[in-house]
């Protein structure tokens, strides 16, 4: 079994990329990321209360000439396509995204996730979204991957997080 | 009074140095026209131009950074107040030009009218608001802008104005002539 991505490992490559901030809305996948995020003094981290928010914010620090990345379970993939396509795509601003990719498998606690489980790569797609999905492996090179797309391309990349991959 | 002229009195009090987020439609249509260039004019991204200026303010916290919208954008990004009012960035302002329509689509109405903006801001943690009526005034009063251009404090400005019966042309940049303008600037 692979052990998941140490939150400060994770947060501190991050850093070194050049993030200096992060915004968005909380997921369980993301738990212990959020716990190093709050702690962290490398990267500012600001709540949101909506995920299109965090899109502004982060889109407003670039044009500020700064970078920041977004955090947010799948469920927020349907509240962010006006900020997503009527902004960070249309000004063509860098944006990295983090997806927790819940709803993958049948789960009757939580069938609020099914159909976005099942239509997400669908969304990113249609959304002409690139996107990779976090590894515990390689995901140092998984994430040199999206950054340089992102940075090559001036748009938005995501990067979507299966349970347990970045939080216990 | 009308927006435009509320755009327009500004303008004399800026030095230059500030940085401007305009919510799309009009209001970004106006202060293309009226105000020095280039801005962060927003096409679409309707209710985010102040999550957006407030990402500005952190990212340049030398500089003033001044949203201005219009009251439909602002109400749809209503709970960005509360974030802003979180963060309490001394170098964010937000004008609110409030003429109670979603003028650029025809002046359809909003729920603006209902609200009062002091209690509503001020409850949202910004301890700075100022809310006034020129719908019925002719001049604009000679220090509405002193305070709001020049105090390093997080503000929040609200005028309410007639509806504005000329609409100008669209921004003849792309919006990426627009972001690498503003980023050359």
């Amino acid at each position: 079994m692979m052990v998941m991505i140490a939150p400060e490992h994770f947060l501190s490559f991050l850093s070194d990329q050049g993030f200096s901030l992060a915004s968005g809305v909380p997921c369980s996948y993301f738990k212990d990321t959020f716990t190093s995020l709050e702690e962290s003094t490398e990267i500012y981290y600001i709540p949101s209360t909506r995920e299109d928010e965090a899109v502004g914010i982060i889109c407003g620090y670039f044009l500020g000439g700064q970078v920041g990345f977004l955090i947010l379970q799948n469920s927020g993939l349907a509240t962010i396509g006006d900020a997503l396509t009527s902004l960070a795509q249309l000004y063509k601003i860098p944006l990295l995204m983090f997806v927790s990719y819940r709803g993958l498998e049948p789960d009757a606690d939580f069938p609020e996730h099914l159909v976005m489980g099942d239509v997400t790569e669908d969304v990113l797609s249609a959304y002409q979204i690139p996107y990779w999905i976090l590894e515990e492996e390689n995901w140092k090179s998984i994430l040199h991957q999206a950054i340089s797309v992102m940075n090559d391309s001036s748009l938005p990349v995501c990067v979507l997080v299966k349970k347990g991959v970045l939080s216990q | 009074m009308k927006g435009a002229e509320v755009i327009q009195k500004l303008d004399e009090y800026l030095t230059g140095k500030e940085l401007i987020v305009s919510s799309n439609g009009n209001v970004s249509r106006q202060v293309y026209t009226l105000l020095p260039q280039p801005q962060v004019y927003l096409r679409g991204s309707m209710g985010l131009p102040v999550s957006i200026g407030l990402g500005l303010a952190l990212s340049q916290p030398k500089k003033k950074v001044i949203v201005i919208t219009g009251d439909g954008n602002f109400l749809m990004g209503l709970s960005s107040i509360a974030t802003v009012g979180s963060v309490q960035p001394p170098n964010l302002r937000i004008l609110v030009i409030d003429n109670e329509t979603y003028a650029t689509t025809g002046c359809q109405e909003t729920v603006s009218s209902a609200l009062n903006y002091v209690e509503m801001v001020k409850g949202m943690g910004i301890k700075s608001v100022v809310s006034i009526d020129l719908t019925k005034e002719k001049e604009i009063p000679s220090d509405l802008f002193d305070k709001f251009v020049i105090k390093e404090e997080l503000q929040v400005l609200h005028i309410r104005v007639e509806i504005d019966d000329i609409n100008l042309e669209n921004i003849p940049w792309h919006p990426i002539e627009i972001k690498e303008n503003f980023l050359n600037r």
